[in-house]
């Protein structure tokens, strides 16, 4: 099992043509997830999406679109370092994929690249930096955890 | 990074040879590299170079044992890493769901 993915299926009661409007354009994107997105949903365009406010303590993130197949599949990476075309091992890949079922539409996400991502010990080095621990746990939770991360009927 | 997951942690544990590492640990209670690498299919350098990785990001801890280190896992930040896990699929699951409602919404208002 790859750890580092995350899946999601959801049955929506909408034609693939809105769901993928809803998960690919800028407008759409800030009713769900962002305050603020701005990108040509185009495969190759570099934009961003920004939480909260972007000229107070807001964050800026980079958003990269990959694919672009209406109304099948959209994906972008995102939390490339602003000055890096996105790639693997220095963002995260999101992935929709959209399939017709019964009058409505089938959406499947997954997410990839928590393993590659600061996977060079150096980079770890410097992330680690400010890191706090704290908290209370044991390993044998992982499993029915990413369990569910994973399967969602 | 936005969602507020630690990349590191994340890479921490998404070695396969690692997180077998960590289950060694908490069967054992703890281990050296040496001790650890005579369970696994991989050198006692490999082994110490992971009980590193896993040190730098606090999953486990080391004390002096002769000339090695004994290792053993720090449960709190082990409970740290899990609770990540739990908090990115939560999040996609309301952002999934917001999308349901905005798609299904204009399904609607295209049909009346």
């Amino acid at each position: 099992m790859e750890f580092g993915t995350l899946e999601r299926e959801i049955y929506i009661e909408a034609s693939p043509e809105i769901v993928f409007d809803v998960v690919s354009s800028p407008e759409h994107l800030k009713g769900w997830w962002p305050d603020d997105a701005r990108y040509e949903p185009t495969p190759g365009s570099a934009g961003e999406i920004v939480f909260g406010d972007r000229d107070a303590d807001g964050k800026v993130v980079p958003f990269t679109v990959v694919d672009v197949r209406p109304p099948r599949t959209f994906s972008f990476r995102w939390t490339h370092p602003g000055d890096q075309a996105a790639a693997e091992g220095n963002s995260l890949l999101v992935t929709f994929d959209l399939t017709p079922s019964g009058g409505g539409t089938l959406l499947r996400m997954t997410e990839t690249g928590f393993r590659e991502m600061g996977w060079e010990v150096a980079v770890l080095e410097e992330q680690y930096r400010d890191h706090v621990s704290g908290w209370d746990f044991y390993l044998p939770r992982i499993a029915p955890y990413v369990a569910t991360l994973r399967v969602r009927p | 990074m936005a969602g507020g997951v630690d990349d590191d942690l994340w890479s921490a544990i998404g070695d396969p040879t690692r997180r077998r590492l960590l289950d060694l640990l908490l069967v054992d209670g703890g281990g050296t590299a040496t001790s650890l690498s005579r369970q696994l299919p991989v050198t006692r350098q490999a082994v110490a170079k992971h009980l590193g990785v896993l040190d730098r990001v606090g999953l486990v801890r080391a004390t002096p044992a002769g000339r090695e280190k004994r290792y053993r896992v720090d449960d709190a930040q082990l409970a740290r890493a899990v609770a990540q896990l739990a908090s990115v699929g939560s999040a996609w699951d309301a952002r999934l769901q917001r999308i349901r409602r905005i798609a299904e919404a204009i399904q609607r208002a295209q049909q009346d």
